[in-house]
């Protein structure tokens, strides 16, 4: 595939994601912190999103697997989850985490398992889209091309 | 009187970097905040909680008793190598594990501090009016929802720039950074703690400002 071919399968696939509302402005953001001095910012950041988040949802778990739930702890650690995601711009899974802190303020273990599920699917999402978005770049930086700077036209 | 050229010339005449300390236990918000505020060419100390928020304004403070000494003798550029430099800007979350950004705030603004006239500025993902208020009463200059944008940070150039036109007396001294003005240093941790992350950037191009009344009050979205 030639070089323009992948900066239009790339740009294409970008607008998908925040048509979905996978991504949001926030992560346009990040994009537009990344410059020749922080050339690697939003994979840094993404990066660290996911190590926290993999923990946190790990944490949750357990704590929902306890005999007395803690909601309140869970709820914590949801808030954590929420407020990272909405830094990186992973819209779905912050929307996730708010209906999660509904379930928690409910004490309801069987919606909490429902709610974690929830993120953890979306979760699962962004990240499976983000590594394809991270290596659509990289293809067309090893052909010598320069990933475009998105921008929010619709 | 233009506020941002003057903003502009001084930060050229005296070549100041803006020494802002970040609290948040978060590390992304930590990375993302030192970003941002190195793209409004500012100094950051980030920490990862209010008492070392409070760990590492004391130990200024005892490095300021040290040098004050030698200030009218030592350049500016020693100060600065040395890694003192005043914190002219607080932003702290406020959720946090054990003291809150609010307690944090309490601190700072306490009668008789000494950092009480230190500008701080609190971060909150969750819009609580009532939090807000709490806080602006307690001192806060401003409070900022999450996730902070760029647009954000021009808020805070009034507050910075207060320092600047009403400096003290280890700001005053002329600053001659000499060949240093286009190299970025080193990042160097502090007190052995992993979580303390003291990075420095210098100007690399003078930012271009708004023109922009002086803006004060809440930001409630």
């Amino acid at each position: 595939m030639e070089l323009g071919q992948m900066q239009g399968r790339l740009a294409e696939y970008t607008r998908s994601l925040y048509m979905e509302g996978i991504l949001d402005a926030q992560f346009l953001q990040l994009q537009q912190l990344q410059d020749e001095s922080n050339p690697d910012f939003v994979v840094e950041v993404v990066s660290l999103f996911f190590e926290d988040s993999e923990k946190l949802l790990n944490d949750i778990a357990r704590a929902l697997d306890q005999q007395s739930v803690d909601f309140k702890r869970v709820d914590a650690h949801v808030h954590q989850l929420k407020g990272s995601s909405a830094s990186v711009g992973a819209q779905r899974v912050k929307d996730a985490c708010v209906a999660f802190r509904n379930c928690c303020e409910e004490q309801n273990v069987e919606g909490c398992l429902r709610c974690l599920q929830q993120v953890k699917q979306e979760h699962y999402l962004v990240k499976n889209k983000l590594e394809t978005l991270f290596r659509l770049e990289q293809q067309i930086v090893a052909a010598g091309g320069s990933v475009p700077m998105a921008e929010m036209t619709f | 009187m233009e506020l941002h050229r003057d903003f502009a010339d001084t930060q050229q005449k005296q070549k100041q970097h803006f020494h802002v300390l970040a609290v948040d236990d978060s590390l992304i918000e930590r990375k993302l905040l030192e970003r941002l505020l190195a793209e409004s060419s500012c100094k950051v100390t980030c920490v990862d909680s209010g008492d070392k928020a409070l760990e590492y304004l004391s130990l200024l403070d005892s490095q300021e008793i040290e040098y004050s000494a030698d200030l009218s003798s030592s350049p500016p550029s020693a100060q600065e190598e040395a890694g003192y430099m005043k914190v002219n800007l607080i932003m702290t979350d406020y959720s946090m594990p054990g003291m809150s950004g609010y307690d944090l705030l309490k601190r700072v603004k306490m009668q008789g501090s000494s950092w009480k006239d230190i500008p701080v500025v609190v971060m909150s993902s969750e819009n609580v009016p009532s939090r807000i208020s709490m806080c602006m009463e307690e001192g806060a200059e401003e409070f900022l929802l999450k996730p902070l944008q760029l647009s954000d940070l021009k808020k805070l150039q009034p507050h910075l720039l207060k320092s600047l036109v009403h400096p003290t007396e280890d700001i005053s001294t002329s600053n001659d950074h000499g060949s240093d003005d286009n190299k970025i240093h080193d990042i160097t941790t502090l007190n052995d703690s992993d979580n303390v992350l003291v990075s420095e950037r210098k100007v690399m191009s003078p930012e271009p400002l708004e023109r922009r009344p002086k803006i004060n009050g809440l930001l409630v979205v």
